[in-house]
């Protein structure tokens, strides 16, 4: 998912003041306009609208399709996302959710805060078997621990292995990051009833438990733990705008979980048509093109052209669950890894 | 002090100055009522949320049990390790000759523990930290987040704390004993036996609870330095349940315990006593037996590590400002969480003013009078201690969520309920000051005939002090709140503390070093103001 990798790239780090900015602009841009058409409200993650993220560049190629503005609003993290449509209800600013995932859909979709698109799926790749006609996939990945290979000279080969090893890693909070999620569902289909004492073993091999995928990314290139929970894509980020190759994503022979992050449309949003143009223009070549490369995810149609550096990233197999599944057990997931975790 | 005047001769035929009495009166309890109101709804909306009660399975969850024990022991590892690490620095500054440094030293303690937790955050990550000057020196496995790192960031506000009261009260001790001591040759044991721990014991469970208060209610310290679920207070517990999993119900619960635990935690060590740590520092010098040179060197030692304690984390963020260029629009981007900060801090502390003179008014009245309401008074305007501010956040929230929208309204509850809070401390630092005012001039005064302004004119101007004092305190109270913020908070209108948080947490130290030192310059110049203020006379705080 994430693009703005917090390295020492110092531009990136204009990017969230920026985007802090934009975003001030954008509140009262929205209270004095109000629902004036041709503004597409967006809610989406922090990662996603900063300045090396897909957002800028999305907003751009859209506007020359619509005569119309993109207005990204930010919060941590996918799950914070869907938390904070609850709370707004009806009173919510959204006309298009970007950044769920395959983990929160069935949750999101039955608290009937989305809407049906008329988008059409035909090009989507028919490995991902799209079904939904609330959400729209715009991008896929595998959850994985990633490591400096500099510092890390036998990497962990799966879970198992890497809690008994005596290396340290840091991860998100499932409650309010999307990987973080997708790290419960991974132990859960590796462990399944012995989830909980895994979590305990991997209390203590855990730095620290973040609210967003961004603060664990930035403390790991710091240098505070071996391993964070971040894509198989990620080093691919390394390689094509760093040129660097140690970071690199551990291959568990046991799969991994899948990530495709959706985009739906809110259902108390009156520009349908703009949000389903949206939608539609998320999976335009056009678009595609852009996502890998700044979100560094994997892209959803066939023919997309991608740097060699694709090629050089692990392609693990796919564990997990059913969105329904996920949908069901979500919260007894958290309860349990929120006592195991705390011993 | 109860007057002994009759309230017969309170009127004396004197119309206009009852009148005025009586409108100070009216807004005086209109202001206990608003402020009784904000609680009431508060607990309000505790009760229930859009009619989901309460999740009562949710108090046979291990995980809540285990919060709650984590939240104990936090807080009794702080508390008594602040304790543990005053003793010694107290001994310390008493034997230590008047001076420049030990009056810095002693204003420094104040700073030390008024001063917004998240400066002493970034502090800390930048010392301590991976990359930290001494972190990065620290033995393999060191990780300053969890136990460890709340630990050092608790005790290193609090213990100031500790070293003040106990420093007071061993200062205080009287010549004659000291003289006492010295012909009776009493050994350095038996002086500290029978007379410095006789002395400051009681200040020292006194502080030690109040501490432990504090830290039970700690909330930006566990957020920052927690470290996930196996470091999680009550506090943080809140916030998650309501910000991460938007489950109100567990939410409601954890609120109530929270109240429960730390109001009866509050009160108990209330009843033990009150702690004076601002109190006026005497220059006298005390015939102290003289001490050995070896004794002399560990108060020496002592008071040298304190002060390279105190001033280390403070220090460690001035290499980080240089360590990376800062982005080039830092500046632009901290201007508005500055600006949002002060203006919060100024109206948050002239609603918290306006609202403790006004309350004080029937107060005053009911002193004179010598009728048992000033308790009342007193009791009701000090309730806001025994809530934490989380619990009344919450609250407040769940009872507008739905009804108004937070995102425009929410700025104007951070400072509603910054302000309630900080009414109790207002008041200590009023409420002496103004009885002496009416004990020594009330009668002059009645018989002068002064109109309403020249009566207000006098008063101001006996008040200035007190008034600017509590000022002070309240505004740096103010300035570093981040539990309140984390409720209502709006990232278009983020406070400088928050700001912190989100570049320490993203490790961005240099943007936070530099945000840290600035809230810190701004937070020094009150608390100078306030030291400046305060000489005249002492005063009591909680």
């Amino acid at each position: 998912m994430r693009t703005t990798f917090p390295s020492s790239n110092q531009q990136f780090r204009l990017a969230k003041c920026v985007f802090r900015q934009v975003l001030t602009l954008l509140f009262f841009g929205l209270t004095s306009l109000g629902t004036q058409a041709q503004t597409l409200a967006v809610y989406t993650y922090d990662s996603f609208v900063s300045e090396w993220g897909p957002g800028p560049k999305l907003q751009e190629l859209f506007a020359k399709r619509c005569a119309c503005e993109v207005n990204f609003i930010a919060a941590e993290d996918g799950v914070s996302i869907l938390n904070r449509l609850k709370i707004e209800g009806e009173t919510t600013k959204a006309d298009v959710i970007v950044g769920l995932d395959n983990g929160l859909m069935v949750e999101a979709e039955n608290a009937g805060l989305f809407q049906p698109h008329t988008v059409d799926t035909s090009s989507l790749l028919s490995k991902l078997n799209w079904q939904s006609n609330t959400f729209v996939p715009f991008d896929y990945g595998y959850f994985a621990f990633v490591y400096n290979a500099e510092r890390v000279a036998d990497p962990a080969d799966s879970l198992q292995s890497l809690l008994s090893s005596n290396k340290t890693l840091i991860y998100q909070d499932p409650r309010t990051s999307t990987p973080g999620q997708g790290l419960l569902m991974w132990m859960k289909a590796v462990y399944g009833k012995d989830a909980g004492k895994a979590w305990q073993a991997m209390a203590n091999n855990t730095v620290t438990v973040t609210k967003g995928w961004w603060e664990a990314y930035s403390m790991f290139l710091e240098g505070a733990a071996d391993y964070v929970l971040s894509y198989s894509t990620s080093p691919a980020y390394h390689l094509v705008v760093e040129n660097k190759s140690q970071f690199r994503a551990a291959h568990f022979n046991h799969g991994h979980v899948m990530q495709i992050e959706i985009a739906g449309i809110s259902k108390f949003s009156k520009q349908q048509a703009l949000a389903n143009k949206f939608l539609q223009f998320l999976i335009s070549q056009e678009a595609q093109e852009v996502i890998p490369v700044t979100n560094w995810m994997l892209p959803v149609v066939d023919n997309v052209a991608l740097p060699d550096a694709f090629n050089r990233l692990i392609n693990p197999k796919t564990i997990g669950f059913t969105p329904e599944q996920i949908a069901e057990q979500r919260k007894t997931w958290i309860r349990e890894w929120r006592q195991s975790a705390t011993k | 002090m109860p007057n002994s005047v009759k309230p017969g001769s309170e009127n004396g035929g004197k119309a206009r100055p009852n009148k005025f009495m009586r409108l100070g009166q009216v807004l005086g309890w209109c202001s206990l009522a608003f402020m009784s109101g904000t609680t009431l709804l508060a607990f309000f909306g505790l009760l229930n949320f859009s009619g989901q009660g309460f999740d009562f399975g949710f108090l046979q969850d291990p995980y809540l049990w285990q919060i709650i024990e984590f939240t104990f022991i936090q807080a009794i590892f702080s508390a008594g390790l602040s304790l543990l690490f005053a003793w010694p620095v107290a001994l310390a500054l008493l034997h230590k000759r008047d001076s420049w440094h030990k009056r810095i030293f002693l204003s420094f303690c104040i700073l030390c523990f008024v001063m917004p937790t998240l400066i002493v955050i970034t502090g800390l990550v930048a010392l301590l930290g991976h990359q930290g000057l001494v972190g990065r020196w620290m033995w393999e496995g060191w990780n300053l987040y969890g136990l460890t790192g709340i630990l050092i960031a608790h005790v290193y506000l609090n213990f100031p704390f500790a070293v003040r009261c106990i420093y007071l009260q061993l200062q205080a001790i009287p010549a004659s004993r000291w003289k006492l001591a010295r012909q009776l040759k009493l050994s350095r044991w038996q002086r500290f036996r029978y007379l410095e721990w006789p002395s400051a014991q009681l200040v020292s469970w006194l502080a030690t609870g109040f501490i432990l208060v504090l830290c039970f209610n700690s909330f930006a310290v566990v957020l920052a330095l927690g470290g996930g679920p196996q470091a999680t207070t009550l506090e943080v517990a809140i916030y998650q349940a309501l910000k991460y999993d938007f489950n109100i119900p567990e939410a409601l619960i954890l609120a109530w315990l929270q109240l429960i635990l730390a109001g009866s935690l509050y009160l108990l060590v209330t009843t033990l006593g009150q702690l004076q740590w601002l109190g006026n520092l005497s220059q006298e010098r005390k015939p102290l037996p003289s001490s050995g040179k070896f004794e002399r060197l560990l108060y020496n030692l002592f008071y040298g590590i304190a002060w390279c304690v105190m001033v280390a984390p403070l220090i460690a963020l001035l290499p980080k400002i240089f360590s990376q260029p800062l982005t080039e629009n830092f500046w632009q981007a901290i201007v508005t969480p500055t600006m949002t900060s002060l203006v919060l801090a100024a109206l948050a502390t002239t609603i918290a003013l306006g609202l403790a003179y006004l309350v004080l008014q029937p107060y005053r009245i009911a002193r004179r009078l010598g009728t048992t309401t000033y308790i009342w008074i007193d009791g009701l305007a000090s309730h806001a201690l025994v809530i934490p501010a989380m619990v009344l956040s919450v609250g407040i929230f769940v009872f507008f969520i739905r009804k108004i929208d937070l995102d425009i309204y929410g700025m104007v509850f951070v400072c509603i309920i910054n302000a309630l809070v900080s009414v109790p401390f207002a008041l200590s630092q009023l409420k002496g000051p103004l009885l002496n005012y009416d004990q020594s001039y009330r009668h002059l005064l009645s018989t002068l005939k002064l109109s309403r302004w020249q009566r207000f004119t006098v008063e101001w101007q006996f008040m200035k002090p007190a008034i600017r004092s509590a000022t002070a305190f309240v505004a740096v109270l103010t300035l570093g709140d981040v539990a309140i913020y984390s409720i209502f908070g709006h990232q278009d209108f983020v406070t400088l503390p928050w700001l912190i948080y989100s570049y320490a947490s993203t490790y961005r130290m240099t943007e936070a070093a530099m945000a840290a030192i600035l809230l810190l310059i701004i937070c020094s110049t009150v608390v100078a103001f306030l030291e400046y203020q305060r000489r005249p006379r002492s005063k009591k705080v909680c």
